[in-house]
């Protein structure tokens, strides 16, 4: 369902993110664990594209969401001139040209040879097609995926109903009484019903956090980001919030969740990421991952936790 | 004529305002849309200009260049009441603009963040989130600006426009008496910026609705 390939992200000169790949499919729940300052957030911010990956493409069911990255095309960067250059300096070389042109290729993508400029019509021409074939509308596929944030984001100009209404009608995915409708039924199942009509500075932490798991359920996502969804919370109110996400993750919604709460993990997760340093260090099921974790690091990291 | 001159100092004021809400709020929102095409960078460095130009040079100058040269020039003729309204309210557009900027930065950026996680666009955003939050930020501000706006506009008179200024100002003349119609002057004023601060102290009542607890 999503497909994260060898993403990069620097901010300036922080390199936060250092070649990440992740598949997803329908269904998973995967929960990414890390220290801070490790990139999970922003691992799960390039997903929906609220980051921006400097390398690398992410895709929502087989559509591309960021612009193609030419190293991950081989097809792409056999058009390129510093491709032709080298292959024609080389084919005396050898006799086989497949292992030369991987060679090259290889040699490409490590020294990072390839210039958007330089490379000519002939590659900015299969650059384009490439892009107009698989790009999908990158507020199209936001809708699709929900995301939950620490700090919740709730409007604050607008009430709890309009806050659930709002995107559904505005995108033009639901009139405006099946909006209402949805968003009502959205309301009575976390019990906050009678709350539609305030504004969310009256609510509290568990409250709001909880209204905007279900503002983003009323897009019918097909997947949700939750990112530490508790981290801001009354240690009181995490119960509530989690109770909601297991409901979830049990009715099947395929869910990506950054959070500290190994419980949760240990629980729900069907697949735990350890990011580090900006890449992933470790991937295993819950089971394997608490009992047998094999990374340095991460023994570190359960020790203090745990 | 006392009338006619309140009548055409309000034409300016709040059309002028009103239109000065309209460029103020283009400008800001150009200047920190995040797009980095050279289309949007040219569109910024003419923003600068424009607030450049509309602050560095004095109303009176802006109205007599708007009304002896710039106009006549075009070939455009209109009521020099027109005139002010636009001269006004592109002066102050460049004003609202700045206030405008801060505050729309002012409101939280997980404001924009959400609204674009939910596939709303930067503009949708923009126009149902940030800038609501942002103008009530900014109200009082605002009220300021309005204020200023309505007292400014009394040399509105170097381009023959008749306001309450000019209106007093000859009935003094005529009279020769210049105590009564200057102090009723500045009661007229007064009265006018104390109904100002009334409407927006109410509008940011209404407006603060969101914020009760």
């Amino acid at each position: 369902m999503i497909n994260v390939d060898n993403i990069y992200k620097q901010f300036g000169k922080l390199q936060v993110l250092k070649g990440v790949s992740c598949k997803i499919e329908k269904g998973e729940k995967v929960v990414v664990i890390g220290p801070s300052g490790s990139g999970k957030s922003t691992f799960l911010r390039c997903m929906n594209l609220l980051e921006e990956p400097t390398f690398g493409e992410v895709w929502l069911d087989d559509k591309l969401m960021t612009r193609p990255d030419p190293y991950l095309h081989v097809e792409l960067i056999e058009k390129t001139k510093t491709y032709k250059k080298m292959f024609d300096a080389r084919a005396g070389e050898s006799s086989d040209a497949e292992a030369l042109k991987s060679q090259i290729i290889k040699e490409i993508k490590e020294k990072d040879l390839l210039n958007e400029k330089r490379e000519g019509g002939e590659y900015k021409k299969a650059y384009k097609e490439f892009y107009k074939a698989n790009a999908i509308d990158i507020n199209k596929g936001r809708a699709k995926m929900g995301m939950v944030f620490q700090h919740f984001n709730l409007f604050n100009n607008l009430t709890v109903m309009q806050n659930l209404t709002l995107a559904p009608v505005k995108l033009k995915l639901k009139t405006e009484e099946e909006a209402a409708a949805d968003a009502e039924r959205l309301l009575k199942r976390i019990g906050l019903f009678d709350k539609k009509d305030v504004y969310p500075s009256t609510l509290s932490g568990g409250q709001k956090q909880r209204i905007a798991i279900v503002r983003a359920l009323a897009m019918d996502p097909e997947v949700m980001l939750f990112d530490e969804p508790t981290s801001a919370l009354d240690p009181e109110m995490v119960g509530e919030v989690l109770e909601l996400m297991k409901d979830l993750a049990k009715e099947g919604m395929t869910m990506v969740v950054v959070t500290h709460e190994m419980g949760f993990a240990r629980e729900v997760a069907s697949r735990i990421l350890f990011m580090d340093e900006g890449v992933i260090k470790e991937e295993n099921t819950p089971k394997e991952f608490f009992a047998a974790p094999k990374d340095e690091r991460l023994k570190d990291f359960l020790a203090k936790v745990l | 004529m006392l009338l006619d001159g309140l009548k055409n100092t309000a034409i300016i004021a709040v059309f002028g305002l009103f239109i000065g809400l309209i460029i103020g709020s283009l400008i800001a929102v150009v200047k920190l849309a995040p797009i980095e095409n050279l289309f949007f960078k040219a569109l910024k460095f003419l923003g600068d200009i424009y607030v450049a130009l509309f602050r560095g040079t004095p109303i009176v100058v802006q109205l007599l260049l708007t009304h002896y040269v710039l106009f006549p020039l075009m070939g455009i003729n209109i009521p020099p009441v027109f005139e002010g309204v636009i001269t006004f309210g592109m002066n102050s557009g460049a004003y609202i603009s700045e206030i405008m900027r801060s505050g729309i930065l002012s409101v939280d950026k997980g404001q924009m963040e959400a609204g674009r996680s939910l596939g709303l666009s930067y503009v949708q955003t923009m126009w149902k989130i940030v800038l609501p939050q942002a103008i009530k930020n900014i109200l009082p501000t605002l009220g300021n600006e309005f204020i200023a706006l309505i007292k400014e506009t009394s040399v509105v008179s170097f381009i023959t426009v008749i306001d309450i200024y000019k209106a007093f100002q000859s009935i003094a003349n005529n009279t020769f008496e210049y105590i009564v119609p200057y102090l009723m002057l500045a009661l007229v004023y007064l009265i006018l910026v104390i109904i100002i601060t009334l409407i927006v102290r109410a509008i940011e009542r209404r407006l603060r609705a969101s914020d009760k607890r």
